[in-house]
């Protein structure tokens, strides 16, 4: 099902596109962080200028990893006949593909804005890195699934359509980024695997059932 | 002999535009078949499905095909342009698992060798083909279909694929060319589509 052949190819291509999340990550953390700080000529955030900040750091932890290079569908069909893939190695393999380039990014991202604004994390760094992994993989088969299956796939629709579901993702994350208590924690986490499994199944049903 | 593409009542297009209507084809396996017909009259289209690399409206046709391994060279190359011909190989034929020996005779074969490490995005048009028929080669599919033939190769790219033609004939491997007028390159024709009628 998940072939390393597509992961390799799929990683390669994220290292030679312009656009890649690689280049755009630290530089628009540069733009939106670091930037407000230096314009007003402080050393140290203050909690006026942190919400601020706050809140362009989830639009911009949101858009960031919409704007992917959309697929081209009559292309895709042909690389993958070509090459004799099914569509289904090549959506898991994708999956995990983008996987590994989105998780280092938002830990990245996260690192940066904690670095630049000096907060620190409020919660435990395993509830962290748990549920970013699960808003990674719910943000990557949503956006693959309008990409192969739907004929959704120009930037515009990531914007209009994928940017407001990747914000409900990401205010998952928040309450446990800013620091909730244990049980609250277990409960965002124990929801955010809910939803993860019922987009897995719907997808994974939605593969099995198309030709 | 069994058929690989069958269809009794054939009708493709695009939206509600109509381009092929009520055609009658069957295809089988180790035989060589030509669409022939003038712009527009959907060479393209009818190859693009036989391949199974359409994406538009099937109306009611009546489709059976077998899964078997097959290969489209169309006017939009299949190749990856961000990656490099042996990127490309290995991507591509995977599956197969071949030795490095092999490729290098194949590439050296199709006077790729020297470009291996480039990229396709810098390849001219008739680089491009050539790699895809050289990847044909390697891959050797049970059909092979190809969309203008002649389009972008000299003389000695022609040559070249009039060999792989025999070769794959002599095989017992199936060809589908498709072009404005009959160019003759297979030894035996099983059928010539006319999409002029």
């Amino acid at each position: 099902m998940i072939r390393k052949y597509i992961i390799k190819k799929e990683t390669s291509l994220e290292f030679r596109n312009n656009t890649s999340l690689f280049l755009i990550t630290p530089t628009m953390s540069v733009l939106i962080i670091v930037f407000p700080i230096l314009s007003e000529n402080r050393f140290r955030v203050d909690d006026d200028l942190f919400l601020i900040v706050e809140l362009l750091f989830l639009i911009l932890f949101t858009t960031l990893f919409s704007i992917r290079n959309p697929l081209d569908e009559q292309r895709l069909v042909k690389e993958l006949n070509f090459g004799s893939i099914k569509k289904t190695d090549y959506f898991y393999s994708k999956t995990i593909a983008e996987l590994g380039i989105f998780y280092p990014q938002i830990i990245l991202l996260l690192i940066l804005f904690s670095g630049f604004t000096n907060t620190s994390l409020n919660t435990s760094l395993v509830n962290i890195c748990v549920s970013v992994l699960f808003f990674c993989i719910n943000a990557i088969m949503i956006n693959l699934f309008f990409q192969v299956f739907t004929s959704f796939n120009n930037r515009f629709v990531q914007f209009t359509i994928i940017v407001p579901i990747y914000i409900g993702f990401a205010i998952l994350i928040a309450p446990l980024w800013l620091g909730v208590n244990q049980e609250i924690s277990n409960i965002y986490l124990v929801m955010y695997l809910g939803i993860t499994l019922v987009i897995y199944a719907f997808t994974n049903f939605y593969l099995r059932s198309t030709k | 002999m069994s058929s690989f593409f069958e269809s009794s009542n054939l009708e493709l297009g695009y939206g509600n535009q109509v381009v092929i209507s009520n055609l009658k084809i069957s295809l089988e396996a180790s035989k060589n078949y030509e669409i022939i017909g003038k712009n527009g009259s959907g060479k393209t289209t009818l190859l693009m499905c036989i391949s199974n690399n359409f994406i538009g409206n099937i109306f009611n046709s009546d489709i059976k095909r077998i899964n078997n391994s097959l290969i489209e060279i169309g006017a939009v190359s299949s190749l990856i342009p961000k990656l490099s011909l042996i990127e490309n190989i290995n991507y591509f034929l995977y599956k197969q698992n071949l030795k490095q020996d092999l490729i290098d005779k194949i590439l050296t074969k199709y006077e790729l060798i020297n470009f291996k490490g480039d990229l396709i995005e810098d390849f001219s048009s008739g680089m491009t083909k050539r790699s895809e028929i050289a990847i044909a080669d390697l891959k050797n599919p049970d059909v092979l279909c190809i969309d203008e033939p002649k389009v972008y190769l000299d003389e000695n790219g022609i040559q070249l694929l009039l060999e792989l033609l025999k070769k794959r004939e002599s095989d017992g491997n199936s060809s589908i060319l498709s072009s404005q007028e009959s160019i003759n390159s297979l030894i035996s024709i099983e059928r010539t589509i006319d999409l002029n009628d």
